[in-house]
């Protein structure tokens, strides 16, 4: 399996924020229309669902066109993708209007590095995998 | 005796063991006994315990981290 190392590398990076959507999608819904839980769903939900999958694929394409050249494990990779996330998804949040709850505006500072460990374990275990799967690391 | 013996034996054993027909194999199995011979056990190192013992402890300290954290998965 030669041909197409790019898509398939893109292919194996879309897999765990796809898969992470349905799950979040799933308990938001019920937060939202059963227990009426203020959370603008329908304003929010283009940035986990549109944004975040096809950087993560894109991200792995990187991963694997410059695998040979900087030799960065991919756990690392990886960890660094919150770095460009975390921003792109305020800004998101700036232009869509949308109030962060003061629990989590409280948390933000400390975000950066639980997001920077969730990705780094995410992606040396699970998409590393994914990689062997399809072949492509 | 004992040859008339040996040959009736081997008689016997010629007609109730089947001849074997088709002996190629159906498929490559190399290529598996290079995957089975390459795949290694995953082994989690000790400094990944830590760090996930410490996201436990952080997400469990700060719960307001999880909806962002959630927002960008």
């Amino acid at each position: 399996m030669k041909q197409h190392t790019y898509l398939r590398a893109y292919m194996a990076g879309i897999v765990v924020p796809t898969i992470f959507l349905l799950v979040v999608m799933t308990s938001y819904c019920v937060l939202r229309y059963v227990y009426n839980f203020p959370v603008p769903v329908e304003r929010i939900i283009v940035f986990p669902m549109a944004v975040v999958p096809n950087l993560w694929g894109l991200w792995n394409m990187l991963f694997v066109a410059l695998r040979s050249r900087w030799h960065l494990s991919i756990g690392l990779h990886g960890a660094l993708l919150p770095i460009l996330l975390g921003p792109f998804g305020m800004v998101m949040l700036g232009i869509l209007n949308v109030s962060v709850p003061d629990l989590v505006a409280h948390a933000l500072p400390i975000a950066a590095p639980i997001a920077l460990i969730a990705y780094y374990l995410a992606w040396k275990y699970v998409v590393a995998f994914l990689n062997q799967v399809v072949e492509v690391a | 005796m004992n040859e008339q013996n040996d040959k009736e034996i081997q008689e016997l054993l010629k007609r109730s063991i089947a001849p074997i027909v088709d002996t190629e194999l159906r498929r490559d199995l190399w290529p598996e006994m290079l995957k089975k011979l390459s795949h290694q056990p995953v082994r989690v190192p000790w400094f990944d315990w830590a760090l996930v013992a410490i996201l436990s402890g952080l997400l469990i300290v700060f719960p307001g981290v999880i909806p962002a954290l959630l927002y960008h998965l």
